[in-house]
């Protein structure tokens, strides 16, 4: 069974720099904007684009993403002849299992799940982006100029470009060069981390490396400069879209209050729709007295107070008298009555008890961030959570309030 | 798994309906602003465990197609048993009555592997959990258990007096309004011989009732029906107003939770849609309102569907808004029951009244 391009998502990272969100999930299966996790955009982006291999590469903390991708059904990549499948690390007759120690490395030891398939090229995804991109588009570009490797590349700022991978291009168009976080970037091309490798090339490079005692086995590290210096053809694939990163508190906020702007990035486009395993619940109620303002809802809440520049998922709850701004509600969350949440993010089946306050607004100071409550805890009646904290565990009720 | 099979009858609307069943049975009108009616019956036979079911159909009956589907939203799809649609095979497809629909699928009902038989109606809104009337029916002996309510509903409906025993002494036929004994809400479990045995005692043009003649036969012949009594909302839907009334009935939050209890969630088909938007000016009260829509206007008592657009200015007041449905900038309705896919433009103003409420025919442009 021959195919033009199968796709391996590297979903085992943790996403530390998320702190309490996860604590108890892969950051692929985070919630976001309302209906999704993260997850969903790949997912969907590999169905909407015909692809209908795709391997999804687990390690940190992968029961939640398991259940949650379960056959595919959601993104209708459940097919007779492909399909999605958890590929965690495994163990092999003779051999001491490990775990995978860096992406090429995760990769390599999916070697014979990837030959199954016989594919002429593979597609490597991370699960840590917010984008929608038509990989097929990229495939053509790929055969057509040859490649041997296409890297997606957005233009960034010079400013910006220190946190990404570079890439500089020569005349030809073909790449040339590859940089890691460059403190003097050369060029404004930065790459997305979404390739496009010839199979049998890749697969060259995997096992090379893989013997290489000084490699970190990582694909912007080593992979990519190590086909660099043997002169291999790398084409960059110009990608002009809404592309994020939500890697980080900040960024992951910055992203769900994008998603109330329509102009940044269109969730309604019937041709490109983003897939998610829907939770089954009844239709939001608005409650006589609530007020919902430049904010998503989506099924299952019940709104009896104040919302405004939110994002809430699915079956949250704010009570009465309570106000949320400037805020990200995941799945289940409670904001009881007369408590007020601003400038914060609210973890899946959190309860914020009545009269809390979470978070504040932005005072122009360096310390002002972001509030966090991590999943599944509780911030008890009256306490006060300040700007920037990040909450792990359960706050007794009234703590913090005397500091006011 | 559970030893019962469903029997939904998807096969009659009320003409009472009028422009609502134009293009669809009353099992597939669209409900609670992202359910169809038949979810109900399929979700309570899910919850309970039972996984084959047979939907007896009639006429018009294409949307019902298009909503069920493989069942696979029901874990229906199975390789072994699981939904089966069954359309007229044979003769007129006119069916007079339930006893008519049970006649034209009695071979199906012969090859059911299970012991028992729930039949209820597509146009039920209730959650029942099917699991207790079923363990009810084993443990009381009775040859019929019938689910009733004490709630008199709109329009005609069968009673039963119970005696002391708590089984039926006798069947009310066709009353109205309140009156003595309890309403059946027309779900039954039964063993399957006694569901072909109604169907034999009905065998001729005389005696074709299926409560007339086929409970009240069978307890004249000394058969035994037990009552199982349901508290919680339950409401067929045969009527626009009865239609807009259990629309309406649905922004209370404990009739909501009466029908979409969190131990037995109701499931329909998914459409994948974002969540809803609302803009700067949008003001939502005391409504109902399902994902994939933007509102910029005002809502207040409404139930909205998937994939409205409110467009900015636009006042709506108690209004059903069907999905796919756009409500132009500056537009009023109230008291206006809009089908899906409807295009009412700019400026228009449309107002119906609390006991006639306006219905929008299905893809109307205003």
């Amino acid at each position: 069974m021959n195919r033009k391009c199968i796709a391996m998502l590297l979903a085992g990272g943790q996403g530390s720099r998320l702190y309490a969100l996860t604590k108890d999930v892969a950051k692929p299966s985070v919630p976001f904007g309302g209906k999704y996790r993260i997850i969903d955009f790949p997912l969907s982006n590999c169905a909407n684009s015909g692809i209908d291999v795709v391997g999804v590469l687990t390690q940190y903390k992968p029961l939640q993403l398991n259940s949650y991708i379960g056959s595919g059904q959601a993104y209708d990549l459940d097919s007779s002849d492909g399909g999605v499948f958890i590929l965690p690390p495994y163990q092999s007759a003779g051999e001491k299992g490990s775990w995978f120690s860096g992406t090429a490395n995760a990769i390599y030891q999916n070697i014979a799940f990837i030959e199954n398939y016989d594919p002429e090229n593979v597609l490597i995804l991370s699960g840590d982006h917010i984008y929608k991109m038509d990989y097929s588009d990229m495939l053509r570009e790929h055969v057509q100029h040859g490649a041997d490797c296409t890297i997606a590349v957005k233009q960034v700022s010079l400013e910006e470009a220190t946190r990404f991978g570079i890439l500089s291009c020569g005349e030809d168009g073909y790449i040339n060069e590859f940089e890691e976080k460059p403190k003097k970037p050369k060029s404004d091309l930065a790459s997305m981390g979404i390739y496009i490798f010839n199979w049998k090339k890749l697969r060259e490079y995997l096992i090379a490396d893989e013997a290489d005692p000084d490699s970190d086995k990582d694909f912007g590290k080593n992979i990519i400069p190590k086909m660099l210096a043997a002169g291999e053809k790398l084409w960059p694939y110009r990608f002009d879209g809404y592309w994020r990163d939500v890697g980080t508190i900040v960024s992951l906020w910055d992203a769900n209050m994008d998603m109330l702007s329509s102009t940044l990035i269109n969730l309604y486009d019937p041709d490109w729709p983003i897939r998610s395993k829907s939770p089954i619940k009844p239709p939001h109620y608005a409650g006589p007295d609530s007020s919902i303002n430049h904010s998503i809802v989506t099924e299952g809440c019940e709104i009896y107070g104040e919302v405004s520049n939110s994002v809430l998922s699915s079956s949250v709850t704010v009570g009465r008298g309570a106000h949320v701004f400037y805020s990200i509600l995941m799945p289940g969350s409670k904001v009881e009555d007369g408590a007020v949440v601003r400038y914060a993010i609210i973890g899946e089946n959190t309860v914020v008890r009545a009269g809390a306050r979470v978070g504040s607004d932005p005072d122009g100071s360096d310390e002002w961030n972001v509030a966090t409550c991590g999943p599944g805890i509780e911030v008890g009646a009256g306490a006060v959570i300040k700007a920037g904290a990040m909450i792990y565990d359960s706050v007794p009720a009234g703590e913090g309030s005397d500091e006011q | 798994m559970i030893n019962l099979h469903g029997l939904i009858l998807a096969d009659r609307s009320s003409r009472d309906l009028r422009e609502l069943v134009m293009i669809r049975t009353s099992s597939s009108l669209p409900f609670a602003g992202r359910y169809r009616l038949i979810d109900f019956a399929l979700s309570n036979l899910q919850n309970a465990g039972v996984r084959d079911v047979g939907v007896v159909m009639q006429r018009n009956y294409s949307s019902l197609l298009d909503h069920i589907g493989s069942g696979k939203e029901w874990d229906m799809s199975r390789k072994r048993g699981g939904l089966k649609l069954l359309p007229p095979f044979t003769g007129s497809g006119e069916y007079e009555g339930i006893i008519d629909a049970l006649e034209n699928v009695r071979g199906y009902i012969e090859d059911i592997k299970q012991d028992y038989v729930a039949l209820m109606r597509g146009s039920l809104a209730a959650s029942i959990d099917m699991s207790a009337v079923m363990y009810q029916h084993v443990k009381s002996g009775a040859d019929i258990t019938a689910v009733c309510t004490n709630v008199t509903p709109e329009g005609e409906h069968h009673r039963f007096i119970v005696g002391e025993d708590g089984f039926a002494k006798e069947i009310m036929l066709r009353r109205v309004g309140p009156g003595e004994g309890v309403v059946t809400l027309e779900v039954y479990v039964m063993s399957k011989e006694v569901l072909l045995g109604i169907i034999d005692r009905c065998d001729n043009a005389l005696n074709h009732k299926f409560h007339r003649d086929g409970l009240g036969g069978l307890l004249a012949a000394g058969g035994k029906i037990g009552i199982y009594m349901h508290d919680d909302y339950a409401v067929h839907i045969t009527s626009v107003n009865g239609y807009y009334k259990a629309s309406m009935d649905m922004l209370d939050r404990e009739l909501r939770r009466q029908l979409f209890p969190e131990d037995r969630p109701v499931r329909t088909k998914g459409r994948s849609d974002v969540s809803t938007y609302y803009g700067d000016k949008a003001v939502s009260r005391n409504s109902l309102v399902a994902d994939g829509c933007i509102i910029e206007g005002s809502l207040e008592n409404c139930v909205i569907f998937r994939g409205v657009r409110v467009g900015a200015g636009a006042v709506l007041k108690n209004c059903i808004i069907m999905q796919d449905t756009v409500v132009s900038e500056g537009v009023g309705l109230n008291y206006v029951i809009s089908d899906k896919d409807v295009f009412i433009s700019k400026d228009v103003t449309l107002s119906g009244s609390p006991r006639l409420p306006l219905v929008l025919p299905k893809g109307s442009r205003v």
